[in-house]
Parts: structure tokens; C-alpha cells; sequence
């Protein structure tokens, strides 16, 4: 087997959430046997969207915001890939805000793992739209995406996890990619990753974070109560988190592809092999 | 019935043609354009070869709305200066078309809201008949005007009734039932009313057996180009006048195991294009200027990161939201300099719906080859417009990937590194899913691992290792095409769809002895310097045609090859292409009343 890349060392700082993010993902993936030559990372842009470096797999870099509409067509173009878009807040909800919402709407099977630290990391500190009020000055209430992943009909996975928990990530990021896997559809993970140098909130929220799957009268399949029992945990200033709600839908691959066709990636499009059918084109403007 | 009919009872002889031009004009949605395509399916059956033009508004309904049919014993490529024949729905319609009625022209006018005001020539035969009214009345539909307007034209233009009803008949064959039964019963109405009010033929065209050309649109060509060149992802988003890709492809793709994506805009139509064709798809994407400018990024994404896509420009009236529907040539500039930065594209312009089709074929193969991206530059004209063109030669298609590694040739490798340096700039690719074949691919600056990088002596490697590809590839991009007598000292050079209005152009420039020559430009990035310069040399002015105001195609010739002083502007941008009588026009004031006279630069 050829050698290929060097795994990078993370470029992150001394303490940064996000190691712990890559932590988690490095042991979910080893634990579920994901093959290596199967996996695909797509990074966004900022501190989080190195993480792709620093993982033996396939890695693909996008643009800034634009990680979820590159990996939703490659679960297209080869839904035996096994596919992860891991980035920055700033990255999927603001500038990319709008492919999370048509992510949401579509139902791909992908994993998007968020590393949310309320502020542009690799920009130096501004905040982003998940920033509390206060944070440099901002007055404008943040962005709340697990109810937003949830208000959409068509999701079918919306969690949230915490940097400093590996347990419950890991167990997380697992059942984000089990879901991936099983072409259930999006499986959304929002990560609560400080960013130690410039927003470093691990105490505050390591005292605000509460595992809803831990309360037994949280049920995580019923979409309106889940709906309820966070923002009411929101509005109590407790930060939600866990699997906060799994359902069924038809997977954005399921409702495109033709049922059993080879995955386009891996056909054979010689001319010769198609010439019947590429004759009856013609044939139409006759 | 409540026809009225105001008949000028004058004996006419069917005049022999080999060439016929019909308009059809009305408001928008009131179906006029279905009298046009009936008449081209007509016009094929007996042999001839047609082309169609539509000017419509963008919007559903409303708006003057035209369409115009040429149907002629040789391939056509314009709409052609004059009509022969005029349909009119409404007053606006033969405000709009008859100025270009030839003498002894024929107006066939819907009557219902009143008789016609205009006053027409005095050889122009006018049957105007409340053909709504009578539709509405008889029919319960007024839409069914347009089939009964068709069977009064076609006597007009001396068709044969079995024809007609076949054409008709065949056409709502599917929808059987009462539209079929509707059609049917509107043409038997329309053949009794033209009898009725004595409608005579007043044209004989020749009548051959059916010809094998292919009647396409330059959107449905490129369409089937790519699912023939091997495409099987497509992301768009709608715009006119590239919609009609995505229509085309949505239907299709599917068939062959592909998809076509919807967008929620053209920034993630550039992006998924970018994502399957990392998973190791031919993608592309279609859109028209706005929708360029969003991309505009992802263009320089997928230069950088070295993947292949292609990407279609169909162009419009710009800037901004424009004149959506209307035709015009000024992304020329747009596709050959936009994007931050300095990198490697290429950038291809057919003419005709027949490069349509192989130059899509090239694009993905040359996009694959030298892992770039590919633009299709094309205008609303050639986009929108149908021509016959002979059927698509499917033994001339290759599939060529380049350097697309298998398993075994990856197998047997060492290392594999994405972007490792090589003679021709080009690097090996594997796709995921390939064992040990591994890559980092990003937009990043990277080391030939793909891993981020900033050092200096990397930075220019990589640099010049992406331009190289260009350089390259140049020697197998689409050469321009040469038309006209080599010793002529007065030349044209444009592109897309204006050669067929210079071919004819040319055609009338001969008659009043100027001679002329063409270079039709085919790759406008990298341009062939070469074919430019023998060109340029060869004649004492050059005639740049164009539908811009600003001269981008002269302005790109000049940058590159310069010839300042003998090149002038022939320009256009009203949202119109250019006519053929125009251009002769333009050309011999330009040259005053000695051929080669006063020059002027532009
Ligand atoms: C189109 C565009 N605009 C701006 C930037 C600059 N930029 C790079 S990263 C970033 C924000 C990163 O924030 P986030 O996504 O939250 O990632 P973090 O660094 O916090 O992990 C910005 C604005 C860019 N790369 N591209
Ligand atoms: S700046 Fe913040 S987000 Fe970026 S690496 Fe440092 S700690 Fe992490
Ligand atoms: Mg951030």
C-alpha cells in the first residue's frame, strides 16, 4: 500500500475544545470500525475546520460555509462513503446558514458535527451568531440551532454534545454516525467547544449543561415535547444536551437516486456501455 | 358564426421558395409559440431544415410574446432579416412583425377585438377572422385560436392537409381525449374557415421525404453532451435562459443512475458540482450571469484545489437582474478574469447547437485531464433558439480521464501524493474509497500532501504548476473556424451565436462586391494567439462582432494580440441578436464609399 499523508498535530491552542472533539471522533470511528478508505471528512473554515488534517482518512477542505452542500453530493455521488462535515459556528450558521437549513430540509445521510465556541476563532474573536449576549458587546439573542434543526419536520437527528464530556460525545458522535451509516439521514451534532482563547467559557458551561437524556420524563422521539423541554431548559439558563430527538424520514439519497443503481462515482461511463440508451436521447428531438 | 372576413379578392400564383419565414406573435401564455413548433415538425417532414427564435418577457403571462420559424432547403443559424408570413393575436403582434414583411407578404390576424387598424402595404394580403371568438364559441377554449390559426396559415404556405393533421395529431397523441379531440376539431374549423374566406396558397416550398436532422436547443444539447461525455451529477439552480439545462437533465439523468440537485443557489450548485466530482463524478453546473457572479468563489476553489467541473454560462442581458430574457454577450469578461487570485481555467465558446453538443464532451474530458475548471460560455440566443442540425455522431465521443488512478495502478505505487509535482502540472488523482490513496484536497495553499502550507518555495512551485495546466491544455481546446475567400482585406472575428447572421452577412456584402473572411473564435481562454495573429494580419480591418456595449471580445484581442488600429466594434445590446442586413449595413458605412475607405477605431 502506498504511503500517503502525514497525519497533521492539531494547529489548535493549548487547551482548545476542540482537541476533545477529535478525541471523540478518532474513538467513535475506531470503535465502530468505520473503514478509513471509506471515510470522508469535510472541513469548514476557521480553527475547526483544520480537524480533517489530523485524521487518517479522505479530507476535503470547502469554502467558508459551504462544507454541507460539497458533502451532501458526495454522500450523492458515492452513498457508501461514509460522510463527515465538521466545522465552525461561524462557519455553518452564519455565512453557511443557509445550506443548514436546506441540510435540514433534505435529510442527507451525513454527519455534521458543529464546534461551537460562540465566537470566529481563526478570525480572532468576533462573535458569531452563537455568541451570549454580552459577548463583545453583542446585544442580539443567539441562535439556538437544536431548535432550529428540530422545527424542521424532515430532521431526524439533532444532538448536542460538550467538549468536556467525552463519555457522553463519544456515545453521541457514535449514534451520529450509526445514523449516517444506516442512510437514516442528517445526523446534526452541535459540539460545545470553547475557544480558550478568546471566548473561554468551559466553566460556565460545564455548570449550565444538562444531559436531557438523563431525565426520564424527556422523550426524545416526540418532536413538539422535545421542542418544549429545551426551550424551557434554554429560557431557565441551563444549556441542553444529548440525543434530543431522533425520528424517521427518507433520506435525501433514498429520494433522489433510482433505487439499486450503482453509486455514480464507481460506474463505468464509456460510451460503448451506454450506447443504446444514449441513441433513444437523439432519437427524442428526431 | 360571427366570422367577418374582409377579403381582397386578388388571383394569386403559389410562389416557389426554398426558404420560408413565419412569426407568430401574441401576448405571452396565450400559447403562440405551440403554432411555431407544429410548423417546424411540418416543415421537417417534407425535408426542410428550420430554425426557430422566441422573444418572450419574463413573465407567465402578458407581455407581446413572439416567436419566429425559418424553415429553409439549406442549414440555417439566424432568424434571417425579413418574414414571409405573420400570425397576429393581437394589433402589438403585427406592430412588431410587420416591418419586416416582405412585400407581398401574408398577415393572418385574430379580428376579435376588433378589425386590424394598421395599414399595411399594399401587397401584403391581410385574412383577418375573429379566431378566439370563434374558438371560445364553437370550442369552449380560446386557446384552440392557435390550432385554428395554424390550419389558415398552412394553406397559406401551401401545405398539404394530411400533413397537418398528422403533425397535429401525433403532437397530442399522449394527452389523447379531449385535447387531442380539441386540436382535431380546431383544425377542421380552421381548414373550413380558410376556405371560407378563400385563403390561397401563396407559396410552394419543395417537398422532399423527412430529413434526419436532430431539431435541438443549445440547452438540450449540452444537456445530452453530458450525459453522453459521461456526466452524471448535475446541481443547479433556476435561472433563464439556463434553465432549460436543469429541465433537460432532471428528467434525464436519473435514467442513467445520475442526479440532478436543485440548489438552494448557485453558491451550493458550484459546491455540490465541487463535491461529486471530489467523490470522483463528471459534474457541472448551468447558470446565466447573476448566478455566475455567486459561483464566482467556488471558481476559484475548484482551481486551486485542483478539481474538475464545468461550468455553463448561458448569457443574458446584465448587469444586475438586467433584462432577464433577453439576449446578450457580456460575460465575456466575467468567465475569463473573474475570481481573486491568479489560476488556471479554461473557457470554451460554441457557436452552434452542434458544438453544443461535442464541445460539452470536451469540456468534461479536458476538465478531467487537466483537473480544472472548464467554463461553456454560450448566449441566450444559442441557448434558447432551435436549429436543425444533423444527428449527434455518438461513435465520436471519448471518455478520456486523465490521470485517474485504478486500484491496481495505485496499488503498485510507492507513495501517493494528491498534488505532487510532475512534468505537465498534472497530478495523480484517486477518489474515496481507494485503498491507500488517501489525499488531503483543498483550497488551502498546500504541499503536494495537500496539507496546508505557506512556505515560500512550495507557494511558487504549486503557482506555476496549476498555470502550466492551462498552458497545456490550450493545445487541446476547440480551434476557431475560418469561413470566406482568403484574399478578402476586410475580416469579422465573434463568437457564439453570431456566425449565422456574419455567414449571411457576408453573403450580402458579396453581392454589393465586398468580399469578406470570418474567423469564428471557439476557446476564448487561453485564446489561440496563433490563428489571431495570421488572421489579424491578413486583412485591413477587422469587424468585431459582438452583443455588448463595451467591446469585451475586442477588448480581450487587443490585450492579447494587440492590432489595435485595424480592429472596429460592431456592437449590439438591446436584448436583440443581431440581423444579417444589419451587420452588411454597418460594415459598408463603416467602409464608406470606397471599400477599404475611413477607419475608425471603436
Ligand atoms: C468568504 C469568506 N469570508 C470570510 C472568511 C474569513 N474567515 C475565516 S474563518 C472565519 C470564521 C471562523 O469561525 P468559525 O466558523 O466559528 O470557526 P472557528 O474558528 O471558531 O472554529 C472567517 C470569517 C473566509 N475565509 N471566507
Ligand atoms: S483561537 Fe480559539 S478556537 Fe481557535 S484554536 Fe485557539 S482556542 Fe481553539
Ligand atoms: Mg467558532
Amino acid at each position: 500500500m502506498p504511503e500517503t499523508f502525514p497525519v497533521a498535530t492539531p494547529i489548535w491552542c493549548p487547551g482548545c475544545g476542540d482537541f476533545g472533539v477529535l478525541a471523540a471522533l478518532k474513538k467513535a470511528l475506531a470503535e465502530l470500525r468505520i473503514p478509513p478508505k471509506d471515510t470522508i471528512i469535510v472541513g469548514g473554515i476557521g480553527c475547526s475546520g483544520h480537524i480533517h488534517n489530523d485524521i487518517q482518512v479522505y479530507g476535503y477542505h470547502s469554502l467558508h460555509g459551504r462544507l454541507l452542500t460539497t458533502a451532501t453530493a458526495v454522500k450523492l455521488a458515492n452513498p457508501r462513503l461514509t460522510v463527515i462535515a465538521a466545522g465552525g459556528d461561524g462557519d455553518g450558521y452564519a455565512i453557511g446558514g443557509n445550506h443548514f437549513l436546506h441540510a435540514l430540509r433534505r435529510n442527507p445521510s451525513i454527519v455534521y458535527l458543529v464546534m461551537n465556541n460562540g465566537t470566529y476563532g481563526l478570525t480572532k474573536g468576533q462573535p458569531s451568531p452563537t455568541a451570549q449576549i454580552g459577548f463583545e458587546g453583542t446585544k442580539e439573542i443567539p441562535f439556538e440551532p437544536v431548535l432550529m434543526a428540530l422545527s424542521l419536520r424532515s430532521s431526524t437527528f439533532v444532538a448536542r454534545g460538550f467538549s468536556g464530556n467525552q463519555t457522553q460525545l463519544v456515545r453521541l458522535i457514535k449514534e451520529a454516525i450509526e445514523h449516517e451509516s444506516q442512510g437514516k439521514g442528517f445526523a446534526f451534532l452541535d459540539v460545545l467547544s470553547p475557544c480558550v482563547t478568546y471566548n473561554d467559557t468551559y466553566a460556565e458551561w460545564r455548570k449550565a449543561v444538562v444531559d436531557l437524556n438523563a431525565d426520564p420524563d424527556f422523550d426524545n422521539t416526540n418532536r413538539s415535547k422535545s421542542f418544549q423541554h429545551i426551550l424551557e431548559t434554554i429560557v431557565s439558563g441551563r444549556i441542553p444536551t444529548g440525543l434530543l430527538y431522533r425520528g424517521e424520514g427518507a433520506s435525501f439519497e433514498r429520494n433522489v437516486l433510482l433505487p439499486g443503481s450503482e453509486p455514480m462515482a464507481l460506474q463505468d461511463i464509456s460510451p460503448e456501455k451506454n450506447l443504446e440508451s444514449y441513441k433513444k436521447l437523439l432519437r427524442k428531438f428526431a | 358564426m360571427t366570422t367577418t372576413l374582409e377579403r381582397e379578392t386578388r388571383p394569386i400564383q403559389p410562389k416557389r421558395v426554398n426558404e420560408i419565414r413565419v412569426m407568430v406573435g401574441g401576448q405571452g401564455g396565450d400559447g403562440t409559440l405551440t403554432v411555431i413548433s407544429l410548423l417546424a415538425r411540418c416543415l421537417k417532414l417534407i425535408g426542410l431544415h428550420t430554425y426557430d427564435a422566441r422573444n418572450v418577457l419574463s413573465r407567465i403571462r402578458g407581455g407581446h410574446a413572439d416567436g419566429v420559424l425559418r424553415g429553409s432547403v439549406n442549414r440555417v443559424l439566424c432568424s434571417g432579416d425579413a418574414l414571409d408570413a405573420l400570425v397576429a393575436f393581437d394589433e402589438e403582434a403585427v406592430e412588431v412583425g410587420s416591418p419586416l414583411l416582405e412585400a407581398d407578404g401574408v398577415v393572418i390576424f385574430d379580428s376579435s377585438r376588433g378589425p386590424l387598424k394598421k395599414q399595411l402595404p399594399p401587397r401584403v394580403q391581410v385574412y383577418q377572422s375573429k379566431l378566439s371568438d370563434l374558438a371560445g364559441t364553437q370550442l369552449k377554449k380560446t386557446l384552440l385560436k392557435n390550432t385554428i390559426s395554424f390550419a389558415i396559415l398552412s394553406r397559406a404556405l401551401g401545405l398539404k392537409q394530411e400533413l397537418v393533421e398528422r403533425v397535429v395529431k401525433e403532437r397530442y397523441q399522449r394527452k389523447g381525449g379531449e385535447v387531442l379531440e380539441g386540436n382535431m376539431a380546431a383544425l377542421q374549423i380552421g381548414f373550413r374557415l380558410a376556405d371560407e374566406i378563400g385563403v390561397a396558397a401563396h407559396y410552394s416550398m419543395p417537398e422532399g421525404a423527412e430529413n434526419d436532422s436532430l431539431q435541438v436547443v443549445g440547452d438540450e444539447a449540452i444537456g445530452i453532451g453530458f450525459i453522453v461525455g459521461g456526466g452524471r451529477f448535475y446541481a443547479g439552480y433556476p435561472i433563464t435562459p439556463a434553465s432549460e439545462v436543469l429541465d433537460y437533465l432532471s428528467v434525464n439523468l436519473p435514467k442513467f443512475g445520475g442526479a440532478a440537485v436543485q440548489a438552494e443557489d448557485e453558491i451550493s450548485a458550484i459546491n455540490m458540482a465541487i463535491g461529486a466530482a471530489v467523490a470522483g463524478v463528471r459534474s457541472m453546473t448551468a447558470t446565466s450571469g447573476p448566478g455566475q457572479d455567486l459561483m464566482t468563489e467556488g471558481l476559484g476553489q475548484a482551481a486551486e484545489a485542483e478539481i474538475p467541473v464545468v461550468i455553463v454560462d448561458v448569457q443574458r442581458s446584465g448587469p444586475s437582474t438586467g433584462m432577464p430574457t433577453k439576449h446578450e454577450q457580456s460575460d465575456l469578461n466575467h468567465v475569463v478574469f473573474a475570481g481573486h487570485g491568479d489560476f488556471p481555467r479554461l473557457v470554451i465558446a460554441p457557436a452552434d447547437v452542434t458544438d453544443c453538443f461535442y464541445l460539452t464532451v470536451d469540456a468534461l474530458n479536458l476538465a478531467e485531464k487537466y483537473q480544472m475548471p472548464v467554463f461553456i460560455l454560450i448566449d441566450q440566443a444559442l441557448a434558447q433558439n432551435s436549429q436543425s442540425v444533423p444527428p449527434f455522431d455518438l461513435s465520436k465521443v471519448r471518455v478520456e480521464r486523465g490521470k485517474l488512478l485504478s486500484q491496481t495502478e495505485l496499488d503498485s505505487l510507492p507513495v501517493y501524493k494528491r498534488y505532487e509535482f510532475s512534468s505537465d502540472g498534472v497530478s495523480r488523482r484517486t477518489i474515496p474509497g481507494m485503498s491507500g490513496g488517501f489525499s488531503q484536497i483543498t483550497g488551502n495553499e498546500h504541499n503536494e500532501w495537500g496539507m496546508v502550507s505557506v512556505n515560500t518555495e512550495n507557494r511558487e512551485k504549486m503557482m506555476r504548476k496549476r498555470m502550466l495546466k492551462a498552458e497545456l491544455a490550450k493545445t487541446e481546446m476547440p480551434r476557431g473556424r475560418f469561413y470566406g475567400s482568403p484574399d478578402a482585406k476586410i475580416g469579422f472575428v465573434s463568437f457564439g451565436s453570431n456566425v449565422g447572421p456574419i455567414l449571411e452577412a457576408m453573403d450580402i456584402l458579396a453581392t454589393k462586391n465586398v468580399p469578406t473572411k470570418f474567423l469564428l473564435v471557439r476557446s476564448l481562454h487561453p485564446l489561440h494567439e496563433d490563428e489571431l495573429v495570421q488572421f489579424l494580419d491578413s486583412v485591413d480591418t477587422a469587424f468585431v462582432v459582438e452583443c455588448n456595449l463595451s467591446g469585451q471580445l475586442a477588448g480581450l484581442i487587443r490585450r492579447e494580440v494587440g492590432f489595435a488600429n485595424k480592429i472596429f466594434g460592431i456592437n449590439r445590446f438591446d436584448g436583440h441578436s443581431f440581423r444579417p442586413s444589419e451587420i452588411a449595413q454597418r460594415v459598408l458605412e463603416e467602409l464608406g464609399p470606397k471599400t477599404g475607405g475611413n477607419s475608425r477605431n471603436a
